[in-house]
């Protein structure tokens, strides 16, 4: 059977039966690409050597259950050799809710930890220093800053200094956009006040805690959507001088702030573009906050990405062949110079993955790093007719897409009046359509299927919803019963107040958890100061 | 010519994962359903009172991070409670063996990832069109 490739890129890029020297006239190496890795407009990658000096991190993604099951696991793992982790919320605690709200009913534990009380902090921090152990908390505002002043307290517990504090706080106000764009934000807390939240959080964490990373740009959800790389590249860049206008205008210096920025991308399976697509960030973001923004600290220029194998291009057929899929991709995440890289399981069609196929996961990245030997130079592909021409025609179709993003005023507006959500829908259903009419070949699912019959079994991860949940108001129920009420109280309306006097909340908010209130105590308390209900 | 059929499409509890579902939402319509898609975090309550309103045909809901069973379950009851019955679609990442549950709990049909689009209509219509003969 034979079956011939299309001949333009996922996002619609023509691609040539042969690249030479006239696709890349007026190539200047030292101007486009910088003289090295590590020096702008770091288009070979931004720092000198790259995996010859360090590897890219292999981070484990750690969180299910309780905080005492999660820090079990962390435990487990540091004995291993880790020592970076993201720790994965279930989505109550996402959305700000604690495990015993009525809305969390078979949620509690299940895609992440649950975090109700400063009490649950430190138990996940249980055996560990937050000057030593670096947590990535994928998180976004409202719940961020409330996250980040559990944080400050257990290391003020601790007693560490604050600036010796290191880890993630994600922060990204539209980070929970892996699908219905507005609604996800805007449901259970005002987005002006996410927004808010978002500023304080930027402005306590440069001031305070400088080693802590503040914002990290989640273009990986948005991509999930079906977005192209194109749309990716520009939503994902956009969105991030968008924060970083803000902050800006909040008065905060952009050569301080900046440095601790970066991102978290998708690599998706079309090999090139997706290098392409890394490589004309890069050189974009460099340009911009240098020649936009004013930053004259180098740090500043210099994009730094994190990557996760893209769980879109997984198939529930034939699952065994996402081990290839998900290696494709980070073999191309590594020659697009990624900082961190994190592989999607190949079960994750059929349920959460399980220890097995996270460990498979690990050691595919682990050939890539270890035994093929594609470190041993910085920017392998640099140079190359072929790669260089398809760099440059992604800078000037995501450079395209930025300035029609510009015209709507920014990508807040444009997420606002619904532009982002129409984008996003057009690109799905067309996606679907490709696959549904074979113009996208999918091994397994429109191409060399086999019978179900032939299918192996797999291992489903076991999930235990209701138990996660009656244990977790158990606890609630005590914790609120040992809390000290008039403190509590107290606690509480500082809140209110501090929210309408428009001071940082994150200072209340230390207040507010070393006093007992509860991360879905917190938020309502901000709601109510809002006058803004959702129930 | 025959009445269209009717459709509520939701997704239920906390999950904002809705690629799949907003893609069978337009596919539906562009095989002359008529739908209404309810969006995200809607109670069992939310689906089964619009459901009722709209005088659907069918409930169609989609899941992705794992709350199939218990969102499910309240589905079905509260259906009960109004004692309303048609069938119910369900898809998205749902394990095998959780599927022949979810089926004897009442849900008619059950869409794994990787279902081509021609496929989702003619089950749904197949079901809907028996229903409708009977």
């Amino acid at each position: 059977m034979s079956q011939k490739p299309p001949l333009s890129s996922a996002a619609g890029i023509a691609i040539k039966e042969t690249y030479g020297p006239d696709d890349i006239t007026g190539f200047d190496a030292g101007r486009d690409l910088g003289a090295s890795a590590g020096e702008f407009p770091f288009t070979r990658g931004p720092y000198p050597g790259m995996y010859r000096e360090r590897v890219w991190t292999r981070r484990f993604q750690v969180g299910f259950g309780s905080p005492g099951e999660s820090n079990e696991r962390i435990k487990y793992l540091v004995e291993n050799g880790a020592n970076g982790f993201v720790i994965t919320i279930d989505l109550p605690t996402s959305y700000g809710f604690d495990s015993d709200d009525p809305i969390a009913q078979g949620e509690v534990g299940v895609t992440g930890v649950a975090i109700s009380t400063l009490e649950d902090m430190e138990t996940l921090y249980d055996g560990f220093s937050p000057d030593s152990v670096s947590y990535a908390l994928s998180i976004r505002p409202p719940v961020s800053a409330v996250t980040l002043a559990m944080l400050a307290s257990v290391a003020e517990k601790k007693g560490i200094a604050l600036d010796k504090v290191i880890g993630t706080q994600q922060n990204d106000p539209f980070y929970q956009m892996s699908g219905g764009p507005l609604q996800t934000v805007t449901q259970f807390f005002p987005l002006d006040g996410t927004l808010r939240l978002c500023a304080d959080n930027i402005e306590f964490i440069s001031t305070r805690m400088p080693r802590l990373n503040w914002m990290v740009t989640n273009g990986y959800n948005l991509r999930e959507t079906g977005v192209n790389a194109i749309q990716d590249g520009a939503f994902t860049l956009g969105h991030a001088f968008n924060v970083f206008k803000m902050a800006k205008d909040r008065g905060l210096d952009v050569n301080v702030f900046a440095r601790r920025a970066s991102f978290f991308l998708s690599c998706s399976i079309d090999f090139f573009e997706e290098i392409a697509k890394f490589r004309a960030m890069r050189r974009i973001y460099a340009h911009t906050m240098r020649e936009v923004f004013g930053a004259t600290n180098p740090e500043c220029w210099r994009m730094r990405f994190s990557v996760q194998s893209a769980g879109n291009t997984l198939t529930t057929q034939q699952p065994e062949v996402n081990v290839v899929r998900a290696g494709v991709e980070a073999l191309a995440a590594a020659l697009g110079g990624a900082q961190s890289i994190h592989l999607c399981s190949y079960d994750e069609g059929h349920g959460l993955p399980t220890e097995a196929s996270s460990r498979m996961a690990l050691r595919t990245q682990q050939v890539i790093a270890y035994e093929t030997g594609i470190t041993r130079t910085v920017d392998p592909l640099g140079g190359s007719y072929f790669v260089e021409n398809l760099t440059n025609q992604m800078e000037q179709a995501i450079r395209a897409k930025l300035a029609e993003i510009d015209g709507l005023g920014g990508m807040f507006e444009a997420i606002r009046h619904g532009w982002l959500e129409n984008q996003i829908n057009q690109a799905r259903y067309q996606y679907q359509a490709d696959v549904d009419s074979g113009r996208r070949p999918l091994v397994g699912v429109n191409v060399f299927q086999i019978p179900q019959s032939e299918e192996l079994p797999i291992e489903i991860h076991k999930i235990k919803a209701d138990e996660w949940g009656t244990k977790r108001s158990e606890y609630l129920k005590q914790w609120r019963q040992r809390r000290d009420a008039v403190k509590w109280a107290e606690a509480m309306a500082h809140i209110e107040t501090a929210w309408r006097e428009g001071t940082n909340m994150v200072p209340a908010l230390m207040n507010a958890v070393q006093n007992g209130v509860t991360m879905g105590e917190c938020n309502e308390a901000m709601r109510q100061a809002q006058k803004w209900s959702f129930r | 010519m025959t009445k269209r059929h009717r459709i509520v499409l939701a997704k239920m509890g906390l999950d904002c994962h809705d690629t799949g579902i907003v893609i069978v939402a337009q596919l539906l319509r562009d095989h002359g359903f008529e739908v209404i898609y309810l969006g995200l975090h809607n109670s069992a309550d939310a689906v089964v009172k619009a459901a009722l309103q709209e005088n659907a045909d069918a409930i169609g809901i989609s899941f992705l991070s794992g709350q199939h069973m218990t969102q499910v379950r309240l589905l079905i009851e509260a259906m009960a409670r109004q004692r309303m019955q048609v069938p119910v679609f369900c898809g998205g990442v749902v394990p095998r063996e959780d599927a022949a549950e979810l089926q004897k709990m009442g849900v008619a049909e059950v869409f794994f990832p990787g279902t081509l689009g021609p496929e989702v209509v003619a089950r749904v219509s197949g079901v809907l069109d028996r229903g409708r003969a009977a």
